[in-house]
This record gives C-alpha cells, sequence and structure tokens, in this order.
C-alpha cells in the first residue's frame, strides 16, 4: 500500500476553499514579488507581510515553515558558503586560512536566500493547500489538454509506488545474497541488478496502465465532465485578473528599470 | 456455495441475442512466429456467464485483450478471422467506441488505478468522466457500481491505500459503472481472499442476470463450477472444450493438458478409484452436487 505522494494537508480554512486558480496566481504573484523586487531584505517582507499571513490562514504554518527549510536549506548553505568565501574583490570580515569571508559575499548571499525563500515557500503554500487533482481539473477547464494534466498528475501520484517498488527490488536482491552496502566498487557493482527489474517492471506496469486507461475511455475525442465540482466566489475571477496584472506590471517594470 | 441457476446456460433460458462472436480466429504477437490464438471460433450469448479455463500460456488473457478489441488496436501483431462485439468489428471499429460495448477487467489492480485520482469515488467516475457524463448521473452510477462489489465504505479513501483486494473491487466498479454490453475479466479475483471471490463472483453473476454478458478467465475452478453458465477450455492457443460446467470440469482428457478439477471432483474420482463412488455416477464440480453423492 501507498500514500499518494502530495504535499496537500487536510484542513478547513478559508486558503483551502480558494478557487486553486486563485491561489496559483497568488502562488506566482509570491515568487515574482519575491525574486524580481529590487532589496536586499524585499524578499523577506514578502515573505512576512504577504505569505506568513496566508500560510496563518491555511492553518498550515508549522508545516509550510518545515518544508520550506527542508527545501530550501542546502542552497542557502551552498549559496553563503560559495558566495561568503569567493566573492571577488570585498570586504574581508573573517579569515579561514587561506580563504576569507567577504562582507558584499554575505549581503549578496543574504538577498540569494530571501529570493530562494520567496520561491520555494510560495509553491509550497500552493500545495499544501491544494489537492493536486482539483488544481489540474482547474487547469483543464481553463484550456489545459487533459492529456497533460494527466500526466502531471498521476506521476506525482505514482511516486511512492515507484518507491514501494524498488524497495521491495532491494530486498528481494538482498535475500538472493546481493552485497548494497560497503565500498563504492560493491554499491556500484550492486545497481545493475536493481536497475533492470525495476525499468523493466515498469515498463510492464505502464504497457498494463496503458490499457487500463484506454479501457476507461481516456483517448475519446468530445467534451469531458468532472466529478470534482470547484467552487469560487464571485470575486475570485477578477482579483485573479488583477494579480496577473500586477505580476506583468512587476516583470515589465523590472526589465524596463534594467 | 452453487448459485448458478436455471437462468442461464444451455439447459436454462434460451439466449436469443449474440454479443460475442469469433470465427475462426488466428492471432500472433509482434516479433513471435507461434500464434497465441489458433483458429478460435466462439459465439457468445447476451446474458451469458461464460467462464475461460485452462492453464498458464493457453491463450486466456490473450483472448480476453482480442474480445476488448486491445488485439488488434493496442497489441498490433498479425490478426486473422473475425471477431464481432455487439454487431460491430472489432478490428474496424475503434477503440474509444468499442469501450462503450466490452469492459476490461485484468488481474493486477494496482496498474488499473487510473493514479489521478485522490478518492476511490472520482476514481470510478474517471471513465464516466471520459464519456462526458453529467455529474447528477455520474454520482448515481458511481454509488450504485460502488454497491454491487459493496466498497461504500471506501468511497473517501485513496485508490492508493488500498488492500489488492479492495484495489480489484474498484478497478470491477470503475467498468460497471461505464455500463458495457459485455465485461471480459482477466483473474479479477487472484487478489482477492475467499470472502472477496465470492461476493465477486456473485456481483458478476448478478449482472449476467440482468442481462450483461460475461466473459470470466479464472483458474478458481470451484467458483467458476457454483457460478458459470458455460465453460471453454483452451490449452496452446485453442479452444479445445466447450459446454456446461458439469461437463467440461469433469472431462478426464483434460487433465493432461493442464485444465485443473474441483476438489469435489478429485474426492470423487479418489472415491471412485476405491469403490465407492459408482461409475455410472455423474462426477460433481460443486459442494452441493458432492454431498449428494456421497449421501447416496
Amino acid at each position: 500500500m501507498a500514500q499518494a505522494f502530495s504535499l496537500f494537508t487536510v484542513r478547513d480554512s478559508i486558503l483551502h476553499r480558494f478557487h486553486p486558480l486563485t491561489k496559483l496566481s497568488s502562488a506566482g504573484f509570491l515568487f515574482i514579488a519575491g525574486l524580481i523586487l529590487p532589496g536586499t531584505w524585499t524578499a523577506y517582507v514578502v515573505l512576512v507581510v504577504i505569505a506568513l499571513p496566508l500560510a496563518l490562514l491555511g492553518k498550515v504554518t508549522r508545516a509550510w515553515l518545515a518544508a520550506a527549510w527542508r527545501v530550501a536549506l542546502p542552497f542557502i548553505i551552498s549559496v553563503f558558503l560559495v558566495q561568503g568565501f569567493f566573492w571577488p574583490r570585498g570586504t574581508p570580515l573573517v579569515f579561514l586560512g587561506p580563504l576569507s569571508l567577504k562582507r558584499e559575499g554575505l549581503v549578496f548571499a543574504i538577498a540569494s536566500t530571501g529570493h530562494i525563500l520567496a520561491v520555494v515557500s510560495s509553491f509550497l503554500l500552493l500545495a499544501l493547500t491544494t489537492r493536486p487533482d482539483m488544481l489540474m481539473t482547474a487547469l483543464t477547464q481553463a484550456g489545459l489538454p487533459g492529456n497533460i494534466a494527466y500526466i502531471i498528475v498521476a506521476t506525482i501520484q505514482i511516486v511512492p509506488r515507484f518507491q514501494a517498488k524498488a524497495a521491495a527490488i532491494l530486498d528481494a536482491q538482498r535475500a538472493r545474497g546481493l552485497e548494497t552496502e560497503g565500498n563504492i566498487i560493491q554499491r556500484l557493482r550492486a545497481i545493475l541488478p536493481l536497475v533492470v527489474p525495476l525499468v523493466l517492471g515498469s515498463l510492464v506496469d505502464v504497457e498494463e496502465r496503458a490499457i487500463a486507461i484506454e479501457a476507461r475511455a481516456f483517448n475519446r475525442t468530445g467534451p469531458k465532465t468532472s466529478l470534482i465540482e470547484i467552487s469560487e466566489a464571485t470575486w475570485e475571477p477578477p482579483v485573479r485578473w488583477v494579480i496577473v496584472g500586477v505580476m506583468v506590471g512587476m516583470v515589465g517594470l523590472s526589465i524596463w528599470l534594467r | 456455495m452453487g448459485d448458478r441457476g436455471g437462468d442461464g446456460g444451455d439447459g436454462g433460458v434460451e439466449y436469443l441475442v449474440e454479443m460475442i462472436a469469433l470465427d475462426n480466429v488466428t492471432y500472433t504477437y509482434p516479433v513471435t512466429t507461434t500464434p497465441a490464438l489458433q483458429n478460435v471460433s466462439l459465439t457468445i450469448p447476451a446474458g451469458q456467464f461464460c467462464a475461460v479455463v485452462g492453464a498458464n500460456g493457453a491463450g486466456k488473457s490473450t483472448l480476453a485483450y482480442t474480445l476488448a478489441g486491445f488485439v488488434p488496436h493496442f497489441y498490433h501483431g498479425k490478426l486473422n478471422g473475425k471477431v464481432t462485439v455487439a454487431g460491430k468489428d472489432t478490428a474496424a471499429t475503434p477503440l474509444s467506441e468499442l469501450v462503450l460495448d466490452v469492459g476490461l477487467v485484468f488481474q493486477n489492480p494496482f496498474n488499473q488505478i487510473s493514479g489521478a485520482k485522490f478518492t476511490v469515488r472520482e476514481e470510478i467516475a474517471f471513465g464516466l468522466e471520459n464519456l462526458g457524463v453529467q455529474r447528477d448521473e455520474m454520482l448515481a452510477r458511481v454509488e450504485a457500481a460502488m454497491r454491487v462489489v459493496g466498497i461504500e465504505t471506501l468511497a473517501d479513501r485513496s485508490p492508493l491505500a488500498l488492500s489488492g483486494g479492495q484495489m480489484q473491487r474498484v478497478a470491477i466498479a470503475s467498468v460497471l459503472v461505464m455500463r458495457p454490453k459485455a465485461i471480459v475479466l482477466d483473474e479479477p479475483t487472484s487478489q482477492l481472499d475467499p470472502i472477496g471471490s465470492r461476493e465477486v463472483f456473485a456481483a458478476i453473476r448478478a449482472l449476467a442476470a440482468e442481462g450483461s454478458t460475461v466473459v470470466m478467465i479464472e483458474h478458481k475452478l470451484e467458483w467458476v463450477a457454483a457460478f458459470a453458465d458455460r465453460v471453454i477450455a483452451m490449452a496452446g492457443g485453442e479452444v479445445v472444450a466447450d459446454g456446461e460446467p458439469a461437463d467440461v470440469l469433469t472431462d478426464e482428457s483434460l487433465l493432461t493438458r493442464g485444465l485443473g478439477q474441483t476438489r469435489y471432483t478429485l474426492a470423487a474420482r479418489r472415491a471412485r478409484e476405491l469403490g465407492r463412488w459408482p461409475a455410472e455416477r455423474k462426477l460433481p464440480v460443486t459442494l452441493e452436487e458432492a454431498v449428494e453423492g456421497f449421501r447416496k
């Protein structure tokens, strides 16, 4: 048994009840604002003033902060190390052997971290409060081809099953004496007996699944309907257009100012 | 466990409408030389519950794919002869149209789950969404299909977080909901426990009683004997026996061709060897027949 691979968190919140496209456009706005607005601390302001209240509204603050931290941390560490120590011709703050931590590099790393956090947290907020299939249904109703929507959602959902299959093959091969631990050469040797059955088995699965969805009229042409009803308040469509307009304006202004 | 009534089979009600017909069908998969089906000719009337039995590699699954139109539309290969379902030549009818006439359920339940839906209810509705069925009708049909296979309590669960047996029932409901005229099932109970198997057989029996044509590939001969109107035995891609369960499942010549026998038939054969089951007494295929025979 495998649970679906989704960050969606069930909550009774206003944010959860918003139309998926409203949330998608809001996430896009946070993304753009956090990424292109000038200033070292601007992205942090966007996070605190807009994203955090939205997370509170969605009752997902803890999950949002934890996920954002987990996803962004490796990037943040890399940015601080690379920019801090390898910034050309900056003001040295601390010396570490032949390396020195530069002030300008740190300032750049702080700004970059803000951008990274804005990008990551905007889409985490969307993922935590929106079921992927609802989002795809909304996108399909807005004109996204059904095949593309299916591929995206099915891929997201099937990841855990793929992981479970890989784990089962790993256990089976270990039970037959395959050494999967030890030095790098032993580990490399173990890859082929794991990958080959996984890939071949997955190809068979794909063929069967193709037949199964074909047997359920997946490729039938003509209008399709949806069991999922997505409601939206009357204010949502105009607000979405305003958000999109502001986003386009921000991007245009950013290009013009350069 | 016998639920096979007198409403079907050669000895029961006379079937009037021919639902499935295979006329001298031979099929060879691409990149192979040995035909998977050889000179198969069959006629299956509407409302009949027909079981297909045989050893692994006998051609049963290929027959299922052929009936459902996946041969030749999905598996191209070389098809000779003619397959007709609900009056349509399957080779000349697009698959997207054939799915309205014939539904297919196969043995691996996980691979029948679309993977794009979050609840069982939505999963079952997937086919209806593709057909453009209106939401109210869709909801009613989904609820009815869930009732038939006894999964109403799973309606709001994730289809990917179910046991194999539960998933298989979801897969069956997903096909039933489309209300095809004929349903082909390829070992649908392979992942089910005895109670689950009985429920599925009973549900399928009920469908046949309502007029659906059922072709079910199955190894569980006790259930076949109890529920099916007719048994087709296959070996080496050919039909080697075709008739009522009581005749086909007791045919001694089929034992050497990979066809098993029910435990009741086996017990009676042993009893016959010991002189405790008279040679003139017909061998049983169901529990009731065995009990009656041993009582005499």
